[in-house]
């Protein structure tokens, strides 16, 4: 078990209570869950990006021996009640909803979108059914990209919408955008392109739906980042209520935003299992997954710059058009969140930005881990343009422009304070770990031996919760609720809907409740993916550090205090004399008083030990950051090594550093998997290319280097709870940090790039021809 | 996916597996390390009525030095030829390209003549035979025939292995002395199929080259061997200047495919950059012999 | 005669199993299915991920890229068979100890990598160690941590 490596667990390295059963194998995933009489399912996908179903024969499949159940979207409609999507109607942005039925009935609209769900009574079996259907097609132009999209002349997606705009075209202006224009020593102009990758977890989605005929409930296994949300989404379009379905999740194995609520295939399964009355396991297919599960980050920006000849950057005016893929995801949101982020932890006097969304025939556009993060790709790819423009060092360049952390702090000009921001810090700090001057002198002597390397910085800094709002009075990121208990045995018992896949929360989370209640580490059990048990609650967004490390410390002190007060019956002392030390309550200064908190609970017999605690985040904060590649460019081959990569960072204080930085070191890897090797590629004709692990390629041991990093010891901002949130910034500001130190690397052949996938070939195209 | 169905036979003897093959022909696919045709029956790529497991066949994995070649059995696991001294010390161009091959875990399983059989075009050994010259023994019930490597590959996984054919043995010509080699790739990460790789093989007599030998993966849809850079450098003394002009010639000569992982231009420039670091290479490889 | 598919025998951590798997199943599905060993996993089915890598005949394989029929007579270990009587291998502990994992999807096949490649390189440094797991994708971790622990196994290992 866990040693004790501190005096106090939060702050330490406490190894792991998941890993046991992670390294033993007995990890329990979705694919593993086996229920008597299960069935599987597969589903007969559209070979088109765009096209009329005209008629469908599933009589050939339903002859095949071992298949139970063949369904076209006709009879699931039948089986499930009408209704937008959840998740979308939730991240959508309020943009206009589309019509459509879970399977397709009238109409296919990308590659792979599910046509018939065929149950049998084996995964291979399913597949053989689904190859004996026959779908006739009448095919239509495919919308193929943003461009074709949003000429009037496309066909429309979405009958119902009438066009394929996502999202209608919207201008908003902070501080006066014309005038900084106008009194600028100069303006710019670029564009900058990024390309479409996607979350790829190593588990791809997946359930296995069990209805149970004599009562009527629904019991879903799933793997999700919220199994409430999960279980709205099932409910609604079930027509179930509420409280006859209940979903279950164990292990799950990396999601980074994928798996939210549930997708078309999922309630196409649960629907299938209410009709068979026996339980139905879906688990998708790595083509499945790449092909259809959803995609994102494809985004245009036309940006102009206002600066002044000092490199002062007063303004930006930004139109930015998002490829929104064609079912509703979050692409009608992230623009919003963009355009409040894009001043980042700078000065600007005013920013102008336009949006707008297209429909195409390509896989949802989902939420990928810091979804807004194009905000930190443009500005910090333009800075360093800019000051090597100006002649100016792209470093010195960033530090005349950041904010100071200043009290009262700073506002990013559409609104947020800055308040605590150490981004003027990371930077320095940066500067200090790698020796600038001497990687300078490096450089230049290897050129002379025909190397190139190079080095870039950027910076940025995410909401994680983000500042306590002035207006509201309320943090950014709603209340986070947790239910605390003292069992008869003295453990301690969280119950939390937070849904760790990766994060570590059954560790961390314990970490502080024991801390703050007082007994050992081992003493604390941390409940998660049920929702029979758990209160509402999602992971994502950076939250959990604080939202839910910081229900676990009040509500960890509400507990104790109520144990205190019912132990102070028991003891017959105040119960301000009493404290519970290493799981024993004990009159202060009196160890031999003490009785084990087990003893305390099973005195209490029926009275309940238990609180339910809510928190709503505190002062709140940033985290942040400045990261520094180092980078080498082979220019005959275009091949690309990272060298070396550090980070200067600042989560507020550090439940467990180890956990810190798995977060971040995972999240740098995507980005640097994005810059040099990740891309959800579509021809013309809408069809999808990188359907497999040799054409989508994630980075390996060998494309990732040593990642150092260094934690920023920063005033606490609240009171009590400093943990802010570390899991999307990695991935926001690994991209910008590669491409600076390529473009750096590239600058004897005039390379500038606007543009975030550099794989060889394209590397050796701009040395060919610097844009 | 699952695989689709298939009828499975696992004969014991080459005579069977023969009988097998006249039997079903264009019906079968033969197994035997899988590690390039189940990804394909997994992908529901391939669909063969049969499948005729050669993995229990006896004395088909030797592996020995006699008269001028190296004898590799068809069923020789990559991994076996990778550790072998037989192969290190006469067939140097076979062990440095065998490391390329994906990674370890597919070495466990892969095997020589499997993938000669399958000729990925990107693939690292099909490169190899090419460049030396490998002899292809292939058997059927009407009896044996030798197909010289220039021979063997006829397009894009396909050879000259007719249905009822079985690849019983693959034979490498061993290195002369004087004989350097090289063998690289670019591939987007390591293990990677290749984008382009590279066999060389440089035989320096009295300071000139005597043999040069060039083959391409990734270059066309079978290796190719760049003859005319051969040529260039045929009786030549090696020089920097040489090998670039041989680069020069060897991409001219060049009309790669287009994909994911690089346009055509693409691979050309590379394969110009891999002949000049392979000739490099070799050269010094040569020096030290 | 030729061989048809019939029932097939193997030992599996130590022990005789044995099952009628169908010829194409293949060996990740009959160890997960049949032998309800689910400790290895499904990344890709198509011999890329590394997932599902198990140890057959002292050689790490990817279990996604054999059929189950292919194993008979043969002697598999899977990540169930490492810990003997509860207690971890220096390798799991050192990779508890080290937090090498986050989500541990990936992790089954790193550990069967690893413990193969150990055994035959005792003595790796860290460049040919990340060359040896290049074939196993992680999504969560950026590989450090998996690296540092798979280190500091060998380095106890050493020190006996």
């Amino acid at each position: 078990m866990a040693e004790i490596l501190a005096e106090r667990y939060t702050g330490a390295s406490i190894k792991r209570s998941e890993d046991p059963r992670i390294l033993t194998g007995r990890g329990r995933y979705v694919d593993d869950v086996k229920l008597p009489g299960m069935l599987h399912a597969a589903f007969v996908r559209s070979p088109l990006a765009h096209g009329k179903v005209l008629s469908v024969d599933v009589s050939a499949a339903k002859e095949l021996p071992g298949v139970v159940g063949v369904y076209t979207g006709a009879e699931m409609e039948s089986m499930t009640v009408p209704g937008p999507d959840l998740l979308a109607s939730m991240m959508g942005g309020g943009v206009p909803m589309p019509e459509f039925t879970l399977l397709a009935t009238d109409k296919v609209r990308l590659v792979g979108d599910p046509v018939v769900l065929v149950v049998a009574e084996s995964r291979a079996l399913a597949e053989d059914g689904a190859e004996l259907v026959e779908v006739d097609y009448d095919e239509l132009p495919p919308v193929a990209s943003a461009a074709v999209a949003l000429d009037p002349s496309s066909t429309p997606v979405f009958a119902n919408l009438g066009n394929n705009v996502a999202r209608p075209h919207s201008r908003n202006e902070f501080g006066d955008v014309a005038s900084a224009f106008a009194n600028a020593d100069r303006t710019y102009e670029f564009t900058v392109n990024v390309h479409r990758h996607q979350n790829v977890p190593m588990e791809g989605r997946g359930c296995v739906c069990d209805f149970d005929p004599s009562t009527q409930t629904m019991t879903v296994y799933a793997a999700t980042q919220s199994v409430h949300v999960s279980k709205m989404a099932v409910a609604v379009r079930l027509g179930l209520e509420q409280d006859k379905v209940r979903v279950l999740a164990g292990d799950i194995g990396g999601s980074f935003g994928l798996k939210i609520g549930a997708s078309r295939e999922e309630l196409s399964v649960a629907a299938a299992s209410r009709a068979l009355g026996r339980p139905v396991k879906w688990v998708e297919d790595r083509g499945e997954n790449l092909t259809t599960s959803g995609q994102a980050r494809e985004e245009s920006f036309d940006v102009r710059a206002a600066v002044s000849n000092d490199g002062d950057l007063l303004a930006l005016d930004v139109k930015m058009v998002i490829d929104t893929g064609a079912y509703p995801g979050m692409g009608g949101m992230v623009p919003n969140i963009i355009e409040g982020m894009l001043p980042g932890p700078y000065k600007m006097q005013a920013l102008g930005f336009e949006s707008t969304g297209a429909i195409t025939n390509k896989a949802t556009y989902v939420a990928y881990r810091g979804p807004w993060a194009s905000e930190t790709f443009v500005r910090e790819r333009i800075i360093d343009v800019i000051a090597k423009d100006l002649g100016i060092d792209p470093l010195e360049m960033r530090l005349r422009n950041v904010v100071e952390n200043t009290d009262p702090p700073a506002k990013m000009i559409t609104g947020r304070p800055l308040v605590g921001v150490t981004t003027k810090e990371s930077m320095q700090r940066v500067a200090e770990l790698v020796d600038v001057e001497a990687f300078r002198r490096r450089q230049e002597a290897e050129r002379a031996n025909g190397r190139y390397l190079g080095l870039g910085i950027a910076t940025f800094i995410e909401a994680a919760p983000g500042p306590r709002s002035a207006e509201s009075g309320q943090g950014l990121m709603g209340m986070e609720q947790m239910r605390l208990r003292l069992e008869d045995d003295g453990i301690v018992t969280l119950f939390t809907g937070q849904m760790p896949h990766g994060q570590s929360h059954q560790t961390t989370l314990a970490q502080i409740a024991a801390d703050e209640f007082g007994v050992p580490f081992e003493q604390v059990r941390v409940v998660v993916g049920d929702t029979d048990q758990v209160p509402f609650g999602l992971t994502g967004g950076s939250r959990s550090a604080t939202m839910t490390g910081g229900v676990a410390l009040h509500g960890a002190r509400q507990l104790k205090a109520k144990v205190l007060d019912f132990a102070s019956n028991l003891m017959e002392a105040n119960a301000d004399d009493l404290d519970i030390v290493d799981g024993r309550v004990e009159v202060r200064g009196d160890p031999s008083s003490a009785i084990t908190v087990a003893e305390v609970a099973h005195q209490a017999g029926d009275a309940d030990l238990e609180v339910q605690a809510t928190y709503d985040g505190g002062e709140g904060g940033w985290s942040g950051g400045t990261h520094c590649a180092i980078v080498e460019v082979d220019v005959e081959t275009g091949l690309v090594k990272v060298e070396r990569y550090v980070v200067s960072e600042d989560c507020g204080a550090l439940i467990n550093p180890a956990v810190v930085e798995g977060q971040i070191r995972g999240g740098v890897a995507q980005g640097i998997g994005a810059v040099l090797l990740e891309r959800s590629a579509y021809d013309d004709n809408g069809n999808y290319q990188s359907a497999t692990f040799m054409d989508y390629l994630l980075p390996t041991a060998c494309d990732i280097p040593r990642i150092e990093i260094d934690h920023l010891e920063t005033v606490p901002l609240d009171a009590h709870v400093n943990f802010r949130g570390v899991g999307e910034g990695g991935m926001i500001v690994a991209p910008p940090t590669v491409v600076n130190a390529i473009e750096d690397a590239l600058a004897p052949f005039g390379v500038r790039i606007f543009e975030q996938h550099l794989p060889p070939a394209r590397i050796l195209e701009l040395i060919e021809t610097p844009t | 996916m699952k695989l689709p169905p298939f009828e499975y036979v696992v004969p014991t003897s080459v005579d069977e597996a023969l009988a097998l093959l006249a039997e079903h022909g264009d019906e079968a696919n033969v197994l035997a390390g899988g590690q390039s045709l189940i990804p394909l029956l997994a992908l529901r790529l391939a669909r063969p009525a049969v499948l005729i497991d050669i993995n229990r066949i006896a004395g088909l994995d030797e592996l020995s030095a006699s008269n001028g070649h190296v004898r590799v059995g068809a069923l020789t696991r990559e991994y076996v030829a990778e550790e072998s001294p037989v192969v290190a010390d006469n067939v140097p161009l076979l062990a440095a390209a065998l490391p390329f091959i994906g990674h370890e875990a597919i070495r466990s399983r892969g095997t020589i003549g499997g993938s000669l059989a399958h000729a990925d075009p990107a693939g690292e050994l099909p490169a190899v035979a090419r460049a030396l010259d490998a002899a292809f023994v292939v058997r059927s019930l009407s009896g044996e025939r030798v197909v010289a490597a220039a021979d063997w590959f006829e397009g894009y996984l396909s050879t000259a292995r007719q249905a009822d054919e079985l690849l019983t043995e693959v034979r490498f010509p061993k290195a002369t002395a004087g004989t350097g080699v090289s063998f690289d790739e670019v591939a987007r990460r390591h293990g990677d199929f290749a984008i382009v790789a590279l066999a060389t093989s440089l035989t320096i007599d009295g300071g000139a080259i005597s043999d040069a030998r060039l083959a391409f993966a990734g270059a066309s849809d079978v290796p190719v061997r760049a003859s005319k850079a051969e040529q260039v450098l045929a009786g030549q003394k090696p020089s920097t200047e040489l090998f670039a002009e041989a680069a020069q010639q060897a991409a001219a000569d060049l009309d790669p495919p287009a994909d994911l992982h690089g346009t055509a231009e693409y691979r050309k420039k590379v394969a110009a950059a891999l002949v000049r670091r392979g000739l490099e290479a070799a050269a010094d490889a040569a020096g030290r012999r | 005669m030729p061989m048809k598919t019939g029932s097939i025998t193997l030992t599996v951590n130590g022990a005789k199993r044995s099952g009628s798997p169908e010829a194409r199943k293949t060996l990740a599905d009959f160890l997960r299915d049949d032998l309800e060993l689910t400790g290895t996993h499904l990344g890709c089915e198509h011999g890329v991920c590394g997932a599902c890598t198990v140890v057959v005949d002292g050689r790490a394989v990817r279990s996604c890229l054999m059929l189950a029929v292919q194993a008979d007579g043969s002697d598999v270990t899977t990540v169930e068979g490492l810990a003997a009587d509860g207690e971890m291998t220096p390798l799991q502990q050192a990779l508890w100890d080290s937090h090498g994992f986050q989500c541990g999807f990936c992790t089954p096949g790193f550990l069967m990598q690893a413990t193969a490649f150990l055994d035959a390189h005792p003595d790796a440094d860290e460049a040919s160690l990340r060359e040896a797991l290049s074939g196993n994708i992680c999504r969560c971790t950026g590989y450090q941590s998996i690296v540092d622990g798979v280190l500091l196994a060998a380095e106890r290992m050493r020190q006996g």
